[in-house]
């Protein structure tokens, strides 16, 4: 945006949102530096010995490179999905590397051991890897500033295909917790691996999941026993730092019952004029009363002023409410990628169970962002929530897109979706697609997609209190996004809340 | 899932396919051929998923003469009976009206195969050129004559300059598992004041496609109602394009379905030019297995700015086995413009129904009064008195039919 200077703007559109906008501009990308380091990697191209090759680096066991191999063949048959309002050249799935580790490092090993060159990656990303320094405090990144990953937070480092470090995992274990890569869970925790890798996203799910399936690297594995509070916040770094590769991660959290987790993700790459694909696929499985946080910060290299370069941002999330009563709850804020293409869904299985769905997608440059979410009711008395807020800029598309369905024995269901966008310039695009689908008469679902449509009850409720209209609607929609940040660790609230304090004014459905 | 495969040509497709090559449009019938109907893997038709729901093409209409009485009667209007697509003799027109036939297709060409079908296959269309200030209503009765056919049938309706008219079309036919296929085109020339009416009463063993075309002049108004209240398989597609700037319309629909009923109402509107304004407004009532889809999306163009767009789309289910689906689509490239959408699903809300009750109403009779409450926005919406009656009167039909 700095090239083509700041958008002539309407009046009534805050000062303050725009330039908190541009300030995210995709110039301004901090986190594009490269790290030079040896890697081991997979030949370029993709085929069953390509798979083979990967699950021998991973020391895996036979059931697990057949069941790679069986999503590979099904992969093969299938065609990649064009619904998406997003626009790109084919891409080469032969033109790639799906392997590359950092030289010596075959798997994550006690932090003495890492390549100090990778700590100074983290380090200098605000990630300190060395749980010293986390107890002792060190709170900032390279740039002197707080990130969301600084505080007393558990972190397993992935670097292109394998996870380099993961803290605190003795800490952890001492509640039973399992945090580690989801290739040593592979190893050591097979039985709980094989229960529950692809129950919610099955290998044959879409183009993309069943690709990650074939293909997966590295990811997180997530364990957390029968009525366990995790102590911490758990989180995933991801980084991309080789050419020609792509990033297939795989993350894996379950809750039992009664037990609650927070996870937090993030993720950068360095600025490259090529296209990088990150072909994720999340799975999360909540049993009776358990409740999972998913956070992300996503900020991939989103591609230079030209829509040049950036990473193809291809992701399968989705939650399994399991149990009754169980809660899954996304929030994602998203300013990278060159193409997002993610939609973070609950399945509302258990009787009384409960998703929701909090997104601040922020484009900018030649960004094309296609997200939003799926609220899938099949349990009674479910409930979910939708509070979705994109803002366009640049020559971006910024595109909600979202399900919120019904299935007949979902009595009593509810839903309740507000999704607002706002255009800076008239050089870029907003966009809604809403798919409300309802097979139950006592399912009870409400969609708004503007400012005035918050439920009458509330907004007179609050007029009756001497509130102004406005006063009103921010006071309502934002009571529902600061309900979730304040239950997230500090910096991360305080990077967001600038974000969140987004004026509503002069917004479009 | 996403499983590539060969098509496999279904009976309906077989029979579309020859029946475009009789008429030597190859291009058509190759590309059936090729992609066959759409299926819900087209974005457009993905709650209505024409391979899987249409089962049979009938042989195409042979002109027919016009038997018995009207599906209804307007009080004091001009009256234009079109049988399986053909204008029957409509008398001498009243001043302001001119009755023709037009030859060739009368809607743009379209990416949708639906409006191509008629494009290629329908033979003649109603030419209607309307100036000044048109006084009875125009009540151009569509019918389905005889055995089961495919009837194509087209409309051109041309609203001068300044003009200001109201129109009808109902659709309406022999006990037959006819194939409907109908296209209008109203283009309203500047300032042209227009209600456009349709209404699809036809048998309940028959499938209906109702396309409509708006083409709207600066400063023009528009009111156009789009009701589903007949066909196994009802599929209403309206395209609206403002091009004028200073232009407004409202547009309404209903979609009532009942048994096993499938009942889809789409919209696609372009605010093409800067300072149009637009509100939409379409309803569902469903109960037995019925399912009613909406599909509205409403592009705003980059230099469109100042458009003020509404839409707003409500479902009431009044069975735990109907289905209500619905996709209320925002596509805006312009900055300075209010678009809004809503979109509510559920029953009869119980507080209301208690309130009802509470003052000696029985529940049946207080549900009723509901329902009529939820419907009335619509067929109220329709100023003049005589159309809005027949509206009134097919909702009255349709409520006390027994289920």
């Amino acid at each position: 945006m700095s090239d083509y200077g700041i958008p002539t703007l309407k009046e009534n559109i805050d000062r303050e949102t725009v330039d908190q906008v541009l300030a995210l501009d995709v110039d301004k990308y901090k986190y594009g530096f490269e790290t030079d380091i040896e890697s081991d990697m997979a030949p370029k191209g993709l085929d069953e010995d390509t798979i083979r090759f990967i699950s021998a680096k991973k020391e895996e066991p036979q059931w697990m490179l057949d069941w790679r191999l069986e999503a590979f063949r099904r992969w093969q048959t299938m065609i990649e999905p064009t619904w998406a309002r997003v626009k790109y050249p084919k891409i080469d799935f032969q033109d790639q590397h799906y392997y590359a580790a950092p030289k010596g490092s075959s798997g994550p090993k006690s932090l003495d051991e890492v390549d100090p060159e990778l700590l100074r990656t983290y380090e200098k990303l605000g990630i300190p890897l060395s749980e010293q320094k986390i107890l002792a405090g060190v709170q900032e990144d390279g740039n002197g500033e707080a990130t969301p990953f600084s505080g007393n937070v558990a972190v397993d480092a992935v670097f292109d295909s394998v996870s380099v470090v993961t803290t605190f995992r003795k800490e952890l274990a001492k509640s039973g917790i399992i945090f580690c890569s989801i290739s040593e869970a592979v190893r050591e925790y097979p039985e709980l691996v094989q229960k529950y890798l692809g129950s919610v996203v099955p290998v044959t799910d879409n183009y993309y999941a069943t690709l990650n399936s074939a293909v997966f690297t590295d990811g997180s594995f997530v364990y957390i026993p029968k009525g366990v509070r995790c102590p911490m916040e758990l989180s995933t770094y991801f980084r991309i730092n080789e050419r020609n590769t792509g990033q297939f991660e795989r993350t894996l959290i379950i809750a039992e019952e009664g037990s609650y987790v927070s996870y937090l993700e993030g993720c950068t790459a360095p600025m490259r004029d090529e296209n990088q694909l990150h072909a994720a696929v999340v799975e999360l499985v909540a049993l009776d009363d358990a409740e999972i946080k998913y956070s992300t910060v996503q900020n991939w290299y989103p591609g230079d002023k030209n829509g040049k370069g950036g990473i193809y941002n291809f992701v399968t999330k989705r939650g399994d409410c399991r149990g009754k009563n169980s809660k899954i709850s996304w929030t994602q804020v998203e300013t990278g990628s060159a193409i997002t293409w993610k939609y973070p869904s609950c399945i509302l299985r258990g009787d009384g169970s409960r998703g929701e769905f909090y997104s601040i997608a922020i484009s900018n440059g030649h960004q094309q962002v296609d997200s939003g979410t799926k609220m899938i009711h099949l349990g009674k008395n479910t409930s979910s929530r939708i509070i979705s807020k994109g803002i366009a800029a640049g020559f971006s598309d910024n595109t909600y897109r979202g399900q919120v369905s019904c299935h007949r024995k979902a009595t009593n269901a509810r839903n309740f979706t507000q999704c607002d966008s706002l255009l800076i310039g008239d050089t870029c695009g907003a966009h809604t697609v809403p798919y409300i689908e309802s097979r139950n008469s006592s399912a009870v679902f409400e969609h708004e997609a503007t400012t005035s449509k918050i439920s009458d009850d509330q907004m007179f409720y609050c007029l009756q209190r001497g509130l102004s209209e406005e006063e009103a609607v921010a006071l309502i929609v934002n009571g529902f996004v600061r309900d979730v940040l304040q239950h997230l660790p500090m910096e991360f609230m305080v990077e967001t809340q600038k974000l969140i304090g987004i004026s509503l004014e002069g917004s479009v459905g | 899932m996403n499983i590539q495969a060969p098509i496999r040509l279904s009976a309906a497709e077989e029979s579309l396919a020859s029946q475009l090559d009789s008429v030597g449009a190859e291009g058509l019938a190759t590309l059936v051929r090729d992609k066959g109907l759409p299926t819900r893997r087209v974005e457009s038709y993905h709650y209505t998923d024409l391979k899987m729901l249409l089962n049979d093409v009938p042989p195409l209409a042979s002109a027919a003469q016009a038997g018995g009485a009207p599906a209804t009667d307007i009080a004091g209007a001009y009256r234009i009976v079109v049988a399986n697509g053909i204008v029957q003799n409509s008398g001498t027109a009243p001043a302001g009206i001119a009755v023709g036939t037009v030859e060739g297709p009368v809607m743009a060409s379209r990416d949708d195969l639906i409006v191509s079908l008629n494009g290629a296959l329908g033979k003649q269309a109603l030419g209607l050129d309307l100036t000044g200030d048109v006084d009875p209503v125009i009540h151009v009765d569509h019918r389905f004559e005889g055995a089961a056919a495919h009837v194509l049938s087209r409309t051109r309706i041309a609203v001068a300059a300044g003009a200001k008219a109201t129109i009808i079309e109902t659709v309406s036919g022999s006990d037959a598992a006819h194939l409907g296929n109908l296209a209008t085109h109203v283009s309203l020339g500047e300032g042209a004041e227009v209600t456009h009416i349709v209404v699809d009463m036809s048998a309940l063993q028959a499938r209906q496609f109702s396309n409509l075309e708006y083409r709207i002049e600066a400063n023009a108004k528009l009111k156009s109602v789009m009701i589903n209240a007949g066909a196994a398989l009802a599929r209403a597609q309206v395209f609206a394009d403002f091009v004028g700037e200073g232009a407004h319309s409202d547009f309404l629909g209903l979609n009532v379905a009942d048994t096993d009923e499938h009942r889809d109402i789409t919209l696609d509107i372009s605010h093409a030019v800067p300072n149009t304004t637009s509100t939409e407004l379409y309803k569902q009532i469903v109960r037995g297995r019925g399912k009613g889809v909406f599909q509205g999306k409403i592009t705003v163009v980059k230099d469109a700015q100042k458009t003020d767009a509404k839409m707003m789309t409500q479902g009431l289910m009044l069975s735990d086995e109907a289905e209500i689906l619905a996709k209320p689509e925002l596509v805006i490239y312009a900055d300075d413009v209010v678009c809004g959408h809503g979109a509510t699903c559920g029953d009869l809300d119980e507080t209301s129904l208690f309130y009802l009750m509470s003052r000696g109403i029985p529940r049946a009779d207080a549900e009723v009064m509901l329902i009529r409450a939820f419907l009335a926005e619509i067929v109220d919406a329709v100023e003049n008195e005589s159309v809005s009656e027949v509206l009134t009167d097919i909702v009255e039909r349709w409520l006390s039919k027994d289920v």
